[in-house]
């Protein structure tokens, strides 16, 4: 039945494309296409392509698909556009009937719960030799490339520069500060800016816990499973229980409110745009966003994660791969797909189109072609990634299977211990056992 | 005597001769068939909608299904694993919470508004459009969304709490100790189905049992205890019944004001929710079958005691 209603979607596709087509060719003045492409018709490859995304994103991708199919007349692509939470219900769903769109959006949570039981293509035909050093890892799951990243991105501390200004203080130096003294910063700037938040989103924000693992040796995961003892958990919420008392990160109930992963707050409402707080954690790919939502004439600032030594280059970090394209091993047409992923990876016209909408392009060569065509915004990220390069430790492996809730785990033991409602050491061991027991699936 | 059972007492009168008794039966055969016909939309959603899937959720209970790979057979270990979760504990004693005080609690606010109705008031009409709208508003997307920022810190509530000079600043839905008790309220504030359905029942009352009562001294409150309630208890039982099972289903509002977490700390981990969780968050279909058994299980039983319990207090007037 679904694959019925995709047959379905795919025509009327492609009947209101043609109908499009027909209004355009009555149009008076309209330029004729003249023959047409009733050749093509023979041994067309369809594809259903799946995303998730904003309007922005969603404008971008139909207008690649566009330009794809007139570039090749042979293939078919039906977009599937959709919202990221119920995206995931409808892919899980779609792939358990059998009728998985053919290119898949994908991201690092959810790759290797799809990856790692063949349900994704293997992309090794895919080009990624223009790939910058530490973007193609992020794909591979057991050895096999089954995600090409689409963008890359990495975790970020954003500062609001009006409630600097308002504190009447000056940016810190994001290469040399430690997790304390980011801590001692952010309760001076609460405290003289009169804002809850010195800096927000910090208890569940999982990249910022796994530098902290690393920069102490450990990783979140490693191929045996959970990569940190109960022992490194309980040193995370000990430090978050100090920072809290020091009135850095804002009232137990203003971060419980706030939330983080898939409670946290819409962007346009979180505590940095809305002048809440002066920093917060974010992804490099959405600093034009949340500027935008902050509605003012300004961008926000670009801060550094902490490291225990002060030494930025010491900080662990790594290129994260803000989605990435995927198959379905089941698609019908397997070269169709890799040629689209390719196209998109590799091609010029597909980056004018998107161009840093999904991150920074992570092909060196589309990336430089593409930099004059950013907006500020995008050119302040570029910068920023090629900044970091040489801070850039090896890429962490994607989350195995049941791994994708470790930081909504994380989350949500520490407001139990923000709360007062249980010990550091309960709620490490705590949090622990659960991500193991979600491991063994 | 209207039209109608006019016309019946001629056709029964006239329906006489054997000829005639046959075409009757035909006929009624006729209208067998009509109403099969009738009732075959519902009997196939039966079928594909609710007795398919359900046996196919047995079956799936009984192995571990990721939705990706085939379903593999590991007998009883879903159920073995369920005794071992504490997050599967948590949403139980949410939920038996959430029914135990909010039900009870909404069909006293609904016999209440029902009976201020039930005082004959101009524009009755309107005021019960009026309550019941909640009702209709109330499992949305929208109210949860009002919700949310009606308790959070700088809340409409806790503005309101400032003006009278007490100094509120934590947040009803983020701080766990209260998150339960906002959508218990939520769910009070729903009382609009109970309601109508009670102000049906006080209207078959007839008013000469008050009429009695009051020539004979009872006072409102006894009136109350000695009339009102035995005599609605038929209804009072319906309306338990189905709201008890409505509750313990509850998805909505929990998933909308956690975004799905039940946080804050799992304190609003509704069962449902952590269904939900553990089959499309997880991937554990097999594992969220089982649960799904289990709540019916837990519903039947409460139904079943229910009944049991009705005997002592249910009076049909017989």
């Amino acid at each position: 039945m679904a694959m019925n209603r995709r047959q379905f979607l795919i025509g009327a596709g492609l009947a209101a494309a043609a109908t499009a087509g027909g209004l355009t060719a009555c149009a008076p003045g309209s330029r004729g296409n003249g023959g047409g492409n009733a050749g093509g018709e023979q041994g067309a490859a369809t594809l259903a392509l799946a995303w998730w995304g904003n309007p922005t994103r969603n404008k971008n991708t139909e207008a690649m698909i566009a330009a794809y199919m007139k570039a090749n007349p042979n293939v078919k692509i039906s977009g599937q556009p959709g919202e990221f939470a119920s995206y995931w219900d409808k892919l899980a769903t779609q792939t358990a009937g059998g009728t998985a769109p053919d290119i898949i959006q994908m991201d690092m949570a959810y790759i290797s719960e799809y990856g790692s039981r063949g349900a994704l293509l293997d992309l090794k035909d895919v080009d990624v030799s223009k790939f910058a050093e530490g973007t193609v890892d992020s794909g591979k799951i057991n050895e096999k490339l089954v995600g090409i990243n689409a963008g890359v991105n990495s975790a970020v501390i954003l500062a609001n520069p009006t409630v600097w200004e308002k504190a009447k203080m000056e940016m810190p130096d994001d290469t040399t500060w430690t997790w304390d003294q980011m801590a001692e910063v952010a309760a001076e700037v609460a405290s003289k800016a009169g804002v809850p938040f010195g800096l927000a989103s910090l208890v569940g924000s999982d990249p910022f816990f796994a530098t902290f693992l690393r920069q102490n040796g450990k990783e979140l995961f490693t191929p045996d499973g959970l990569g940190f003892e109960a022992a490194e958990a309980q040193a995370w919420y000990d430090m978050m229980v100090r920072f809290q008392k020091a009135n850095a990160l804002g009232t137990p109930a203003q971060i419980s409110e706030e939330g983080s992963g898939p409670s946290a707050k819409p962007l346009d409402q979180s505590a940095l745009v809305v002048g809440n707080a002066a920093m917060q954690y974010w992804n490099t790919n959405q600093l034009e966003a949340i500027s935008a939502a902050a509605g003012g004439d300004y961008l926000m600032e670009m801060l550094r994660g902490p490291s225990l030594a002060g030494k930025a280059t010491e900080r662990k970090t790594w290129y994260k791969a803000s989605m990435l394209w995927s198959a379905s091993a089941k698609t019908k047409n397997p070269e169709a797909a890799v040629a689209w992923i390719n196209w998109f990876a590799n091609d010029q016209a597909a980056a004018d189109i998107d161009k840093a909408e999904r991150g920074i392009p992570p092909n060196t060569e589309i990336q430089a072609a593409v930099k004059p065509k950013l907006s500020a915004a995008q050119q302040r990220v570029l910068q920023y990634i090629t900044d970091i390069q040489p801070e850039v430790a090896a890429t962490p492996i994607a989350p195995p299977p049941g791994g994708g809730t470790l930081a909504e785990v994380l989350f949500r033991n520490g407001i139990d211990v923000l709360f007062g409602r249980s010990s550091t050491a309960e709620a490490a061991q705590k949090f622990v056992d659960e991500v193991k027991s979600n491991l063994q699936v | 005597m209207s039209a109608i059972s006019e016309l019946s007492t001629i056709r029964r009168t006239k329906a006489k001769t054997p000829e005639e008794k046959r075409l009757a039966a035909k006929e009624a055969g006729r209208d067998n068939k009509a109403g099969y016909l009738f009732l075959l939309p519902w009997l196939i959603g039966l079928v594909v909608i609710v007795a398919g899937p359900m046996i196919a959720s047995l079956y799936l209970s009984f192995t571990n299904y990721s939705l990706i790979q085939a379903p593999e057979w590991i007998g009883l270990d879903n159920y073995v694993r369920m005794v071992n979760d504490p997050r599967l504990h948590k949403s139980i004693t949410v939920t038996f919470i959430y029914v135990i005080v909010g039900v009870p609690l909404q069909l006293i606010v609904a016999l209440g508004v029902a009976m201020l109705l039930n005082e004959g008031m101009r524009g009755l009409a309107f005021y019960r459009s009026i309550f019941y709208l909640p009702s209709m508003l109330g499992a949305s997307v929208a109210i949860a969304v009002l919700w949310r920022q009606m308790f959070e810190v700088d809340g409409l509530v806790n503005q309101v709490l400032r003006l009278f000079g007490i100094p509120a600043s934590t947040s009803w839905i983020a701080d766990p100790q209260w998150a339960l008790w906002t959508i218990i309220l939520l769910h009070v504030w729903t009382f609009g189905s109970p309601m109508v359905i009670f102000l049906a029942g006080l209207r078959q009352i007839p008013g000469m049992y008050y009429e009695a009562a009051s020539v004979d001294g009872a006072s409102k409150w006894a009136q109350f205890r000695k009339i009102t309630l035995p005599l609605l208890s038929p209804i009072i039982f319906f309306n338990l019944v189905l709201q008890i099972i409505n509750a313990f289903q509850s998805f909505t509002q929990a998933y909308v004001v956690s975004n799905g977490t039940g946080g804050p700390a799992d304190e609003t981990l509704f069962y449902t929710l952590y269904l939900y969780q553990r089959g499309f968050v997880q991937f554990q279909m097999g594992y969220a079958s089982a649960m799904a058994w289990l709540l019916v299980v837990i519903i039947a039983a409460f139904t079943a005691i229910n009944f049991y319990l009705s005997k002592r207090w249910v009076f049909y007037g017989d």
